[in-house]
């Protein structure tokens, strides 16, 4: 049996390793995120059969919890886990082809913590620790931001960094606040005795908690740093921004309401704003004309369509949730993939540079599609069964004010279709002006394509695995009391 | 011979017809008619054949089956043999132009998604197979480049959209009461469902197939995308893509939810049957009148599908089986004389370098005879002259309009026919009699393989006209197996409480008027052959240069009827556009640039958690 400490420990070994190896050999520095990936990545889905049964509560030091910091590997960790392995793999053999100039044995070392740092928030049983892996993640995100170097990227990684030093303030201020009621930062523990102090003596530091969380989690009104950070990063690191780091913060924060506070009353307050975060992105997005930006505006509806399933709390919404989670994943990687280089052949980020694009460069222009038409929810890509199981999971509430968020809901995939049509069709259908010729994307970069839009076909025509996999990861976030008992047994 | 293999066939086929491309453009011509032939030449062997069959593979714990049946049967008919006939009319009409491997290949996939959907025996495939051809279809309208198609193709995929969400909502709204979504079942569980659920299903539903239909007020889409798809696109789109709305209504009304339930949503005279009438009535009105004002060939013919559709919708909310029968034979019929049109107007901007004006086309005739008689067969087919197969789905569905006493209903079908004839004189007129202008002296027939589908489908207009029964014992059988009672059919035509269609004696009775024409003019003298342009001008001096009157036709019908047919619905649905673009702008505003103003976001979120907590403690 494979314990779960290596998905955290091999891969932060090997981030810094990685300036070593770069003094020996420069190309072999490229290949650590691609080596450390894949081995998260077996290791993930090695665990995966064992933990659907039974979660691993790995004990770190050999004490007990609530004493010991122990990582908690249930269905949800280990999917996260594989998740981000998974895109985490996809954008490394990507950045082997992408990422060319600048320091860039530190953008593989950065690049390997922000991967670290993600994959312990997931799995981790331990408050204060959940603080210092978030932390780990958003540092290295902040510097992946201003990698270019221009004035942009330092301007937008700048305003990252107050904006999410601010968050991961009122986090720690939560935090402590926890600490103080109740002496212990064990999350299984905080659960196990939330239902012995006053309900508003806590309120103060859910509410603290849910706003840090949200500046990462990048929730409407808390979002704002999103478009720049992500617009201005490289490519590749837009990719994992938009595919990890803000479904990592939405996890975290589902994590606390859920299981740490047991905030079920909360939960409609939660839906409403994911319902608001997902029209105002998807509102905003439309009236770009700069396709980052688009790309980053759609990531913020999202975040809000998988807020709006997940606080729905039943066991088909939140495995929706999880599902879109995944798809929006898979769909934004590719899509800001296949934009990294479409804006790099053409030397802009505007739509109207992307005309003609279709000729040019004409499987990158594919992968874009493909992503698109995943993101809106057709068939047969895997957006179409997470919308599926979103919609049936909002009218099997059987409440008119869930069908009615529901049409808003739908109203703001409506307007993303819109946008993302728009551009298909400019990428197709519109004559560029200038450059004609050829010119393919490196083959590393088109096969780290290929893997995201065939992983976005085949799930999206056989989808059973996954739904599987979800399903139990929503039992395993709704179900309170048995995370509780298989920590402290 | 099953429906898997169809299926297969059918999408493998688009797929390799693509790789084909890659090695040799011959290769995937030759690949792509033989595919579409085969697709035909299996359709016809299922002839007549019923069953359901699960799939093997299921989708989130649901099971997908196929199913074929006389409804089935119908539509797939129509969709592979316009199929066919697009792809032999591509064959030269494509030819030089960019990105075939892409066109064929897109072709394909649409035809066989569009048979996916007829042949899907659960909502869920045929909401996969609706998806796919929404995009595909989507993804075709726009090849031809340029503003106009790309502004046609993003207003059909956003209103496709629209309807696809919709159906999404009824479908999983169906499948958390019932928990399936096998059609068969679903029928059996729909009649205990209460009152207000059938009718939030059905106009959910009827959102989706009204605006794939394009009934009006959701034509809008329809007139820019077939006027801007290339011809024999166009004939795909116009023949069979937009009938697949009445494939939904009749799946929805007739085989799901029944006559009983249908009768039972009514408040007085406002019942669904009626309020689907009265869309049908309008649509044909208001599409007659707009096609009239048209001056571009493919946009007159797009308007007519719009008109036409109105038709079918009335023959089948009448729900007898007399205007089943015609509704159903209707969509056959258009399928047959619009494609016939489409390819006619296809030929013409092949042969004149991509002129679709009516204003600068004329004279014709002697150029492209092929041609002519192709759109004037076309044309009685769509007035519905006698003899030709429009004139037998007309007859059965103002028959049944007026034996339910519908005379209201029966009379804008009536006028919609009148402005049928004068569309389609002037599509005739325009494009073929009068004079021919200079550059048009060279131009030449139309080539071989385009002739091909035309003549055949000239043949089936008046093969259908003239033996009715053929085709009617084929909608006979779709009427019963929807729960109508069957019509008497025999090869000649239809028998009914107020008398019997004959189309027999109506081609006798014409062929000796006919004759005796003959025999009078042959007694008089005679005739003699004189310049057009004296028969014009009475021997007068002639103006030189463009003279006659296809300029302008109708002009002083615009003015009169202008004013009161602009396509208002068109208008407000894209100031809707208009104002979500602007709410997007101002909304967009909220992210002002100063990261001073997004921390105050994040504490005032924080403090009015708070506060909130504090005054009125909800959570």
């Amino acid at each position: 049996m494979v314990s779960p400490v290596l998905l955290i420990a091999v891969p932060l070994g090997l981030a810094f390793l990685v300036p070593l190896i770069s003094l020996v050999s420069r190309r072999a520095a490229m290949l650590v995120p691609v080596v450390a990936c894949l081995f998260n990545l077996v290791v993930a889905i090695t665990l995966m059969p064992g933990v659907l049964d039974q979660p691993v509560v790995e004990k770190i030091g050999g004490f007990p919890p609530p004493f010991c910091i122990n990582l908690y590997a249930g269905p949800v960790g280990v999917l996260f886990a594989a998740l981000i392995a998974l895109a985490g793999l996809g954008i490394a053999v990507y950045a082997m082809a992408y990422i060319r100039t600048g320091p860039v044995d530190r953008y593989h070392l950065l690049y390997l913590l922000l991967l670290v740092g993600a994959t312990g928030v997931v799995l981790t049983g331990d408050v204060f620790n959940l603080f210092v892996f978030f932390e780990i993640l958003c540092i290295s995100s902040y510097a992946l931001v201003a990698y270019m170097g221009n004035k942009s990227g330092l301007e937008a990684s700048v305003k990252y960094l107050i904006q999410g030093a601010v968050g991961s303030g009122l986090l720690l201020m939560g935090i402590g606040l926890l600490y103080g009621q109740f002496g212990t930062l064990n999350m299984a523990d905080i659960a196990n005795r939330m239902g012995s102090v006053n309900q508003v003596s806590v309120f103060v530091p859910l509410a603290l908690i849910i706003s840090g969380l949200g500046v990462e989690a990048a929730i409407f009104p808390l979002n704002a740093w999103l478009p720049d950070a992500h617009s201005s990063a490289p490519s590749s690191i837009s990719a994992i921004l938009s595919g990890i780091a803000i479904e990592v913060g939405l996890y975290a924060m589902v994590r606390m309401i859920f299981t740490v506070f047991g905030a079920t009353s909360i939960l409609m307050f939660m839906v409403f704003l994911g319902a608001l975060t997902l029209l105002l992105g998807e509102l905003c997005a439309f009236a770009q004309s700069n396709v980052k930006r688009m790309l980053a505006y759609s990531s913020i509806g999202q975040i809000g369509l998988i807020l709006f399933a997940l606080a729905m709390a039943t066991s088909y919404s939140v495995a929706g949730g999880l599902f879109q989670l995944l798809s929006h994943t898979l769909s934004k990687a590719l899509l800001f993939l296949a934009a990294g280089y479409m804006i790099y052949r053409s030397g802009s980020m505007e739509i109207s540079s992307l005309h003609g694009m279709g000729k040019r460069m004409p499987l990158t222009s594919l992968a874009f599609t493909i992503g698109a038409f995943s993101l809106v929810g057709l068939p047969p890509f895997v957006g179409f069964p997470s919308k599926f199981l979103i919609v049936r999971a909002a009218l099997a509430r059987q409440q008119s004010i869930f069908t009615i968020l529901l049409g808003f809901v739908l109203l703001g995939t409506l307007i993303e279709g819109a946008y993302f049509f728009r551009v298909v069709q400019a990428i197709y259908f519109k004559k560029g002006s200038g450059e004609t010729g050829r010119s393919y994307a490196p083959a590393v970069a088109l096969v780290s394509m290929f893997i995201f839009a065939a992983l976005i076909i085949f799930v999206g025509i056989y989808p059973q695995p996954v739904a599987d996999a979800v399903g139990s990861a929503a039992t395993e976030l709704l179900d309170r009391a048995e995370y509780v008992r298989s920590v402290l047994q | 011979m099953t429906v898997e293999l169809l299926l297969g066939v059918a999408l493998g086929g688009a797929l390799l017809t693509y790789v084909l491309g890659k090695i040799s453009p011959g290769l995937r011509n030759a690949f792509a008619l033989l595919n579409a032939l085969a697709l035909v030449v299996m359709i016809s062997l299922l002839y007549g054949q019923s069953f359901e069959r699960a799939l093997p593979l299921g989708f989130l714990g649901l099971e997908l089956s196929v199913r074929m049946n006389m409804l089935s049967w119908f539509f797939a008919v129509t969709i592979l043999g316009i199929g066919l006939l697009s792809v032999i009319y591509s064959l030269v009409y494509m030819r030089n132009k960019e990105r075939l491997d892409y066109y064929y290949a897109t072709l394909l996939f649409i035809n066989a998604s569009m048979l996916g959907t007829v042949v899907a025996g659960d909502l869920l495939s045929f909401f996969v197979f609706w998806e796919m051809m929404s995009w595909s279809t989507y993804l075709l309208i726009s090849l031809r480049g340029g503003s106009k198609a790309i502004f046609a193709g993003i207003k059909y995929i956003v209103m496709s959209l629209i309807g696809s969400l919709t159906m999404l909502v009824a479908i999983v709204s169906l499948y958390v009461s019932f928990d399936t979504l096998s059609i068969t079942e679903l029928a059996g569980h729909v009649q205990s469902t209460t009152m207000g659920q059938a009718l939030f299903v059905l106009v959910l539903f009827s959102v989706t197939f009204v605006i794939i239909n394009a009934l009006w007020p959701f034509h809008t889409w329809l007139p820019d995308a077939h006027a801007e798809a290339v011809s024999p696109f166009s004939a795909i789109l116009s023949a069979v893509l937009v009938r697949k709305g009445l494939y939904g209504l009749y799946l929805l009304m007739y085989a799901m939810l029944g006559f009983s339930m249908l009768g039972k949503l009514a408040w007085g005279a406002l019942s669904y049957s009626n309020v689907l009438a009265w869309i049908g009535a309008i649509t044909i009105v208001f599409a007659a009148f707009r096609a009239l004002m048209q001056n571009d060939s493919k946009r007159i013919l797009a308007w007519s599908t719009v008109g036409q559709g109105g038709y079918m919708v009335l023959g089948v909310s009448v729900a007898t089986n007399l205007g089943m029968a015609g509704g159903t034979f209707h969509i056959l019929n258009h399928c047959i004389y619009i494609a016939l049109l489409f390819f006619v107007a296809g030929a013409i901007e092949y042969r004149t370098g991509g002129i679709r004006d009516l204003d600068s086309l004329g004279g014709l005739i002697k150029r492209m005879p092929v041609a002519f008689v192709g759109g004037l067969v076309g044309i009685c087919g769509l007035i519905g002259v006698p003899l030709t197969n429009g004139f037998v789905s007309k007859w059965l569905i103002y028959k049944s309009l007026v034996l339910e006493g519908r005379p209201f209903l029966a009379f804008a079908a009536f006028l919609g026919t009148w402005g049928t004839i004068l569309y389609g004189y002037k599509f005739i007129h325009n494009i073929f009699l009068g004079q021919l202008p200079d550059r048009f002296r060279d131009v030449k027939g139309i080539p071989f393989t385009m002739a091909v589908p035309i003549v055949i489908l000239t043949v089936l207009i008046f093969l259908f006209g003239v033996l009715p029964g053929i085709p009617l014992s084929v909608v006979d059988q779709v009427g019963t197996y929807l729960g109508f009672e069957s019509l008497n059919v025999s090869i000649w035509g239809i028998p009914s409480e107020t008398g019997t269609l004959n189309v027999v004696n109506l081609l006798a009775a014409l062929a000796v008027a006919g004759f005796i024409v003959w025999l009078v003019l042959r007694a008089i003298g005679r005739s003699v052959s004189v310049d057009q342009d004296d028969t014009y001008a009475a021997g007068a001096a002639i103006p030189s240069g463009k003279y006659h009157y296809t300029v302008g036709f109708y002009s002083p019908l615009y003015r009169i009827v202008g004013p009161y047919v602009r396509d208002f619905v068109d208008a407000f649905f894209l100031k809707i556009a208009g104002w979500t673009g602007s709410v997007c702008g101002v909304t967009r505003k909220i992210y002002t640039g100063f990261v001073g103003n997004y921390v105050m976001y994040i504490i005032l979120f924080l403090a009015a958690l708070i506060f909130v907590q504090i005054a009125w403690s909800p959570w």
